[in-house]
């Protein structure tokens, strides 16, 4: 498989547009599993009550690659995710996420060769500001 | 003198340390080092030029490569013209053949890096397909390994009489000299890392308990 | 929370500073309270007899958990400042019902923009790091 010709095909568009209503009591709930103590994350009566700053790593579009993507992900894992936070979201927000092919390479490691796939996906309000960017490394295994 | 050779900056693709951040890292630490060797993943890095830091760290900071080959991965210093025509740094599955044999021509010396590492390390392939010739120097200590995985490689190099390099293979700042490579002589640049490399003038150790340690 | 390991503003942060450790919970019991909200109930996450059948050493803690435990390390220490970027590679499965150790320690500063860069690290118990990255931190 040419993986240069892969990404030259296949990086850059948007491929998928999906909204999300964001719920207070998730928020709470994510914030909580994951320790969380500060109000302004886990207090719904708090003034600034807001979603954690990697709380958008938790949504998925109606697809994780193209239509017609040549390379089944069935058994691909998470190699890692970035998160850049924009501006807070808050509950009863209505977020859209876009998503895009944004990067494709090969290299070797612990699992032998592997294609990695760099997902991303931008989150805008419903006053269209960005308050968040996803990038979602996906692993596939080679051969 | 002692010198981690194995560390990847942001120039590597899982890489996310700065390389001023080594530097002040190593010298707010008092990380017992005389300086370190980008190794960064399938490239070598024209771009970057690190003499100022040197200058202004009073550390050595050197340039070399770490390649993917069909017995694993391999850090090549010495990195010159001649030897990246002679093939490709950003494939993976090279022949660990041509990037020992490419490498001795061209005056550097490649190190087959984290050979202990269950089913993708040189230990693993020689035990499925034999050995490869030309091997001189492995990396027995990496601040990455675990388990096991140094001991093999310390196993190996035990059985074949291989010299042995130490490195952190820090992708983070905080992780630069984990382990590290003693040098029997004084090195001023890469020409002299490569000489002494290949004489087998070299020792891994890893920091250990305040001091360094040099597993038998 | 121990406000007196807690930094407020900037200037009270120096290069090298290292967080409060925390040893979180990554109990079964919080991995599916996690899993619940999420939708991430799958077997890989909540069952370890069935990931072990699959290869891997129990369930696992998701990557995004790990991601949101470390953050709210850095807010524990930094409870006034803000998580602007953090990013993490997931190197190793992290095992639910073990006892993983966070850290994180200050390796850039940024005067101009009022920010550091922490090196972030989840280590399972025999010191292996699962999960490394780093995060901006603006106050």
């Amino acid at each position: 498989m040419d993986i240069a010709e892969l990404k030259q095909k296949w990086a850059g568009q948007t491929f998928d547009t999906v909204s999300f209503e964001v719920d207070g009591s998730e928020l709470v709930e994510f914030a909580l599993a994951c320790g969380e103590t500060l109000p302004r994350y886990t207090d719904r009566s708090d003034d600034d009550f807001q979603a954690v700053p990697s709380y958008t790593s938790r949504y998925h579009g109606r697809r994780q690659l193209p239509e017609g993507f040549p390379v089944d992900m069935e058994q691909s894992f998470d190699g890692g995710k970035c998160v850049e936070w924009q501006a807070p979201i808050r509950p009863g927000d209505t977020l859209i996420g876009r998503s895009r092919i944004h990067d494709i390479f090969e290299k070797t490691g612990r699992s032998g060769g592997m294609m990695f796939i760099v997902h991303r996906m931008e989150f805008t309000n419903q006053r269209d500001e960005l308050v968040s960017i996803v990038d979602w490394k996906m692993i596939q295994k080679l051969g | 003198m002692i010198l981690d050779l194995h560390s990847h900056s942001i120039v590597s693709d899982d890489g996310r340390a700065k390389v001023e951040n080594y530097c002040q890292w190593i010298e707010r630490k008092d990380v017992p080092i005389d300086g370190f060797v980008l190794t960064e993943h399938r490239q070598f890095d024209d771009a970057s030029d690190y003499r100022g830091l040197e200058d202004q760290f009073g550390l050595l900071i050197l340039k070399a490569s770490e390649v993917e080959t069909d017995y694993g991965h391999v850090l090549v210093f010495g990195v010159n013209d001649d030897l990246r025509a002679a093939f490709e740094f950003g494939q993976i599955g090279l022949s660990l053949e041509t990037v020992l044999r490419e490498s001795e021509r061209c005056g550097a010396i490649a190190v087959p890096c984290h050979p202990g590492r269950t089913r993708v390390g040189m230990c693993a392939h020689i035990e499925s397909r034999g050995e490869v010739p030309g091997v001189r120097v492995i990396e027995t200590l990496n601040g990455g390994s675990r388990g096991n995985e140094n001991d093999m490689a310390r196993a190996l190099a035990e059985r074949k009489g291989y010299a042995r390099i130490g490195g952190s293979d820090s992708h983070i700042v905080s992780h630069i000299g984990r382990c590290a490579t003693r040098l029997q002589d004084p090195i001023r640049g890469m020409e002299d890392l490569v000489t002494a490399l290949r004489a087998g003038r070299c020792d891994a150790i890893a920091w250990e308990d305040e001091q360094w340690i040099s597993p038998s | 929370m121990d406000e007196q390991n807690s930094i407020s503003r900037y200037h009270d942060v120096e290069f090298g500073d290292e967080l409060p450790e925390v040893r979180p919970d990554v109990s079964m019991a919080t991995v599916r309270r996690f899993g619940k909200t999420t939708g991430m109930t799958f077997w890989r996450f909540t069952d370890h007899e069935k990931a072990r059948a699959s290869g891997l050493p129990g369930a696992i803690v998701p990557g995004i958990m790990s991601q949101g435990i470390l953050v709210a390390m850095i807010h524990r220490w930094a409870p006034d400042a803000t998580v602007h970027k953090i990013d993490t590679i997931f190197r190793a499965p992290l095992v639910v019902d073990s006892e993983p150790v966070c850290r994180g320690v200050v390796t850039d500063m940024d005067d101009e923009n009022r920010t550091v860069e922490v090196d972030l690290t989840i280590c399972n118990e025999e010191g292996e790091t699962r999960v490394l990255g780093t995060a901006v931190v603006g106050f």
